[in-house]
């Protein structure tokens, strides 16, 4: 179930060779430990979405390169890539990006559907994760109508519909009040225990101070400036 | 040069491929140079992105030289109608210096062409781009192919002259005459029969040996290849004149005429076909140095053999029953 990223010389610059040329990420180096939590922190623009991006394949780097369980994922060719994302990374956007039109249940069953599941047994799972998410009675509800709350729960649920062995969120309680963001560090909390890797951005304190993080990278214009162990600091 | 279609087509194919080619190989250099998949350097990661892109281009540029050959003959056979004293393609080829030159490179460049899909195909079932410097090493070869190509068959084209009389397939495989053509048509025909079925009956013992043990596959791949030339040889010294049951009619296009039930096309498609897997599996499989290429190839391959084995024994099928069926006697009157 645990899987360790790793990155080495990291570099994505945007709109490369041309006058408005951005360096989002420059030049990180990091290994995320298998079966933690990490928090990447940093204010605005630092380039933590970006880095979340390049990590989840969703992006590839201008230079250097990632890794997983030492195996690099970087410059795998675009069907191994996509298969790789399917299968090993979970993502949770920052605005969720649930599919309008489409029922809760739709909105989680929907990576599973390339992988060729059986509907039913699909659909046995996506309501089973649901329902431990605590949003099972709102299954059949349009993601349209879904409460801040409810939406989040139905994005994690989606991003964790193919079992992956990497969960990344983005932001992911920034726009939840304090009790919310309390009870998504608890859901949190359970998969750290099922020993998933988790990934989370996030300039929100109580995530970054929350127990439950093992560690917290800092990142400012694109350069990893801390990289803290809290359990190692809890620990002395 | 008599404009026609078909022939704006060929030559607007060769321009174009030509055109996207010429960046192809630039790129080919590029990869043979730099490509180090343990670097995280930008350039590799450039080249890795690019890869795709221009395995695209080149797959559509050669699909469509692939393409080009059984046009180019069909033109030339067509205008057989138009030039005095041809009677088949051969008489237009040998209208002038450049027509039986630009056959056999348009032939090479077929061949080439669908080896590099082949190798392209397997590179892509595999993760770490096993076969990328042998692809684009091809390349290399294949673009002063196609451009010396491009530039015969225009020569051939523009000195295409109707008014002057050419001669018909009967002097080309002349057995007086001193071309290869010539010499084809002079060998003997029971140690030519010998050859083919040799030829062929190796290829297929080395598929057996393949599917049986998965061991062979390069000389499976090459016995497939060397079944052309053999086979070609054994079409001009014996089994045309079967054909025609005409002890002196040597002639390999006549066999794509009607007159003849265009059996020449039931001979010609599962040859062509048998050879180009046969190519481009012994070529993927002598680079197999990488495990990933030996599993892409473990699953891959045994329908590729299946299907070039059994276009060779199709082939094979068809000779012998047309020898069998013909009134003609060659062998031991």
């Amino acid at each position: 179930m645990t899987a360790r990223v790793e990155l080495v010389g990291v570099r994505k610059i945007f709109n490369e060779g041309q006058p408005n040329a951005f360096r989002a990420i420059d030049g990180v180096d990091l290994s995320l430990p298998a079966g933690g939590v990490t928090v990447l922190a940093g204010p605005s623009g630092s380039g933590k979405t970006t880095l979340l991006t390049l990590i989840g394949c969703l992006a590839r780097p201008t230079e250097g390169r990632v890794r997983l369980d030492g195996r690099d994922i970087s410059g795998l060719p675009e069907p191994f890539l996509a298969a790789l994302r399917r299968q090993t990374f979970g993502f949770v956007f920052q605005r969720f990006n649930l599919i309008r039109g489409l029922t809760v249940l739709e909105n989680v069953m929907l990576p599973a559907y390339p992988l060729g599941t059986p509907h039913r047994a699909l659909t046995r799972r996506a309501g089973a994760l649901l329902q431990r998410l605590g949003v099972g009675h709102r299954a059949g509800a349009p993601v349209e109508s879904l409460s801040g709350g409810e939406a989040q729960r139905t994005a994690i649920a989606r991003a964790l519909i193919n079992d992956p062995t990497v969960l990344i969120a983005d932001e992911p309680t920034a726009n939840l009040d304090t009790a919310l963001s309390l009870a998504f560090l608890e859901i949190v909390s359970g998969l750290r225990a099922e020993g998933r890797t988790l990934l989370l951005s996030s300039h929100d304190p109580l995530v970054r101070e929350a127990s439950v993080v093992d560690r917290v990278a800092e990142l400012r214009d694109g350069r990893l400036v801390a990289d803290r162990d809290t359990l190692a600091e809890s620990a002395q | 040069m008599m404009v026609q279609t078909p022939i704006l087509a060929l030559f607007m194919a060769d321009l174009l491929g030509l055109l996207l080619l010429i960046p192809a190989g630039l790129f080919a250099l590029q990869v043979l140079r730099h490509w180090d998949p343990s670097s995280g350097r930008a350039q590799q990661l450039r080249l890795e992105k690019r890869t795709h892109l221009v395995a695209a281009i080149l797959g559509l540029v050669l699909l469509t030289q692939i393409l080009a050959l059984p046009l180019f003959v069909h033109t030339v056979d067509r205008m057989a109608l138009q030039i005095v004293g041809a009677m088949c393609a051969v008489g237009t080829l040998n209208a002038n210096f450049w027509g039986l030159p630009a056959l056999l490179l348009r032939i090479g460049l077929f061949f080439l062409a669908a080896a590099w899909l082949l190798m392209h195909r397997m590179d892509k079932l595999a993760p770490d781009y096993p076969l990328i410097r042998a692809k684009y090493g091809l390349v290399l070869l294949i673009l002063p192919l196609a451009a010396v190509t491009a530039g015969v068959q225009l020569a051939f084209f523009l000195q295409l002259d109707p008014d002057v009389i050419t001669s018909c397939c009967g002097s080309l495989f002349s057995q007086g005459s001193e071309s290869v053509a010539a010499h084809m048509a002079g060998l003997p025909a029971l140690p030519t029969m010998f050859a083919l079925y040799g030829t062929i009956g190796l290829a297929l013992a080395a598929a057996g040996v393949y599917l049986r043990w998965r061991r062979a596959l390069v000389p499976f791949g090459i016995l497939a290849t060397l079944s052309f030339p053999v086979a070609i040889a054994a079409i001009v010294a014996f089994l045309s004149l079967y054909v025609y049951e005409h002890p002196l009619h040597h002639c390999p296009f006549c066999l794509l005429q009607p007159d003849y039930g265009r059996i020449g096309y039931a001979l010609y498609l599962p040859l062509f076909g048998a050879t180009a897997i046969g190519l481009g599996l012994a070529l993927s499989a002598a680079f197999a140095r990488r495990q990933s290429l030996r599993d892409v190839l473990a699953a891959a391959a045994p329908p590729l053999v299946i299907t070039a084995a059994a276009g060779l024994t199709l082939f094979a099928a068809l000779a012998a029953w047309i020898t069998s069926q013909s009134n003609l006697i060659l062998i031991g009157y």
